[in-house]
């Protein structure tokens, strides 16, 4: 089971620091914007019942996510180190920091639920509920980074904390303003309220990057000390990602500020009620994402302390070169026959058919995508009978990728399907994709069809590919050996980056009004699909 | 007590508050690279991490020929971050030590440090 425990261990910070902003976020857009103990705000008793509740709902969740990440770590090391670890484990700071977070939470639950959700006008309340929330935010600060340096210890702490904050607030406040948005469209919320948040919003979002940027710039330097570190390390690839999707969520925080300006200079409402909206739950997704892959970023070992192992630039890049895909693969005899040269620790010799194999997969998968999305983006530019068929290719390469991915395992290998599934997280990993790719193809076909019987079926492709990127984004390990692992990840990263632009994009292409607008976001769409597919084309795995 | 105070306090609590608590822990340099083992001779080794490891939570493990492998015997080192590694008498040829290791933070790492045994 290490390798179930050791993916769960992956996804369950970014789903903890996704309950932070819920928790922290919403605190600062009491405090900062709805301000509900002022008499001259008349909000409804919906609009501060549903706020209060999206709290309530994060510091829950932060609670049970902080309470299942113990003991995951409980399970993680009994399955890796073979044993029971305590007491030793209760005697570290992990599990007592950890622990005291766990019961401030639950506290803090308790209290919002008590007093809170019954008197949301109260500023004695909120006040002390923020207060009950700062030991929370502290209690994080040993768990960064930061923290582990010998140089620049407190700096560096005092900036990851006050930058988990700024995140939390950019998110938090992202998730309220989807709240008001429900409001206002159930009917339960002033009609002057929406743009009036959103311009205030702005505001603070705006103070919220630029303190993000303010204490992002001094940790990345201190992390990265050359153009190599930044560009051939794990910890630099994924810092370039969260800052490729923050430039992505800065483009959805400039459209609606554009709609909100629109709103006030000239008493339009078209982009503020119409598509504003929309825009704000693509930058969720961005957001979420970007939420990962900083949780991602907290797992690797900083760029100056693996000056031996960081891949040069041209390293990097070569792994990107474009190159006639492997359409002929070993055969599985010669690819077994190098395995346990492979595998060995001593005497190791590295397998060329297990490169070419994997080489074999990850092209011909790029051209099951690329064909995807060029079918798809077909039918944007002429009618065809193929086009609307372009999920079936996903749903065949979920089948092509069961089969082969993991060629040591069932069907094609002796280990059986359960025995490698759930004791490898690699393997986990690829089973959880080939289900993914089968299942995002079936279910878009069958939404895109005309006989489909749930409207909404339509909206599940998004998800399913914001879950892809996410999955992309986040596992990565330094393992035996770090360059090789690392120049496997950038690609995979770059992956999800694209996943993730895709997801918003269709996203998009589904709820904006404009046809012009939709064709255009379901081009891009499109594109992000065919960049998978490029990359996966032209793949090249390290020989090892 | 104002908002101010209240956040100085808190500021000071986060220096005061003892750093056990460190990041993802590599290895950032061993004495195998200046001072090779000699066949036949225990040796004691230096591992230094980039950070804090929980040491009763890691293991340190010698791979030898046929990957048959051997807990080692390990302790703290002088300085933070350090770990002393006893390696017994070993025949010549290529060995490896495989950690697991428990860093401060919460991660458990796992590493690979291959070296040769010389006459």
């Amino acid at each position: 089971m290490e390798g179930l425990a050791d993916f769960l261990d992956s996804l369950i910070g970014g789903v903890d620091f996704v309950m932070f902003c819920a928790l922290i976020g919403g605190l600062i857009w009491v405090h900062t914007i709805l301000r509900p103990w002022q008499t001259t705000h008349h909000y409804s008793k919906a609009l501060l019942d549903n706020t209060t509740q999206l709290i309530y709902y994060g510091t829950i969740g932060l609670a049970i996510t902080q309470a299942f990440a113990l003991l995951l770590k409980v399970w993680l090391m009994a399955a890796t180190l073979q044993q029971w670890p305590f007491p030793a484990f209760a005697g570290t700071l992990q599990f007592q920091a950890g622990l005291a977070r766990l019961l401030l939470v639950i506290v803090l639950a308790y209290f919002i639920k008590l007093r809170l959700t019954d008197n949301p006008q109260s500023h004695e309340l909120w006040k002390t509920a923020a207060w009950g929330a700062v030991p929370i935010i502290i209690a994080g600060a040993w768990l960064t980074h930061g923290a582990g340096r010998f140089d620049y210890r407190l700096l560096l702490m005092t900036s990851t904390v006050i930058h988990q904050v700024a995140a939390a607030c950019w998110v938090g406040g992202i998730f309220q303003l989807l709240v008001v948005w429900h409001t206002h469209r159930q009917g339960q919320a002033a009609f002057t309220l929406w743009p009036a948040v959103l311009r205030q919003f702005s505001k603070v979002g705006l103070t919220a990057v630029a303190v993000l940027a303010l204490t992002g710039l001094p940790m990345a330097i201190n992390f990265i000390d050359s153009i190599n570190g930044l560009i051939g390390s794990g910890y630099g690839n994924l810092l370039m990602v969260k800052l490729m999707l923050l430039g992505l969520a800065l483009a959805m925080a400039y459209l609606n500020r554009k709609g909100t300006l629109e709103f006030f200079q000239q008493q339009r409402s078209t982009l503020a009620f119409r598509e504003v909206p929309n825009f704000i739950q693509a930058e969720t997704f961005v957001l979420v994402s970007l939420v990962f892959t900083a949780v991602s970023l907290a797992t690797q070992p900083p760029a100056i302390d693996i000056p031996d192992t960081t891949a040069s630039w041209q390293e990097v890049i070569a792994t990107f070169k474009p190159r006639v895909p492997m359409v002929i693969s070993p055969t599985h005899e010669e690819l077994m026959a190098g395995e346990a040269g492979r595998t060995a620790i001593i005497g190791q010799v590295p397998s060329r058919a297990m490169t070419d194999w994997s080489d074999y997969n990850h092209n011909m998968a790029g051209i099951f995508v690329a064909a995807a999305a060029l079918l798809s983006l077909a039918g944007y530019f002429r009618t065809n009978s193929l086009s609307p068929r372009w999920p079936l290719v996903l749903a065949a390469l979920g089948l092509f990728l069961f089969i082969r991915s993991d060629p040591e395992t069932w069907p094609m290998g002796p280990i059986g399907f359960w025995e490698s599934t759930l004791n490898s997280g690699e393997i986990l990993q690829h089973r959880i994709a080939t289900l993914l790719a089968f299942f995002m193809g079936v279910m878009e076909y069958r939404a895109r069809s005309q006989q489909q019987a749930n409207p909404k079926l339509i909206y599940l492709f998004p998800f399913l590919a914001a879950f892809g990127g996410l999955m992309l984004l986040t596992h990565s390990h330094v393992g035996f050996q770090p360059k090789t692992a690392f120049l496997i990840q950038a690609g995979h990263t770059l992956m999800g980056f694209f996943a993730i632009i895709l997801a918003c994009a269709r996203w998009l292409e589904l709820k904006l009004s404009d046809p012009a607008q939709q064709r255009i976001a379901g081009i891009i769409a499109g594109i992000a699909m065919l960049q998978i597919g490029m990359i996966l084309m032209f793949y090249q795995e390290p020989l090892y | 007590m104002s908002n101010l105070a209240r956040l100085s306090w808190l500021l000071l609590l986060l220096n005061v508050i003892p750093g056990a608590i460190w990041a993802h822990a590599v290895v950032t340099d061993n004495t195998l690279k200046i001072d090779p083992v000699q066949a036949g001779q225990a040796k004691k080794i230096t591992l230094t991490f980039n950070s804090q490891v929980e040491l009763a939570l890691s293991h340190f493990d010698l791979v030898k020929k046929g990957d048959l492998r051997e807990r080692l015997d390990i302790a703290p080192g002088p300085k933070q971050g350090q770990v002393i590694v006893n390696l017994p008498p070993l025949l010549t040829g290529e060995h490896a030590i495989q950690l697991k290791v428990f860093a401060a933070d919460g991660h458990l790492t796992e590493d690979l440090i291959r070296f040769f045994v010389v006459d």
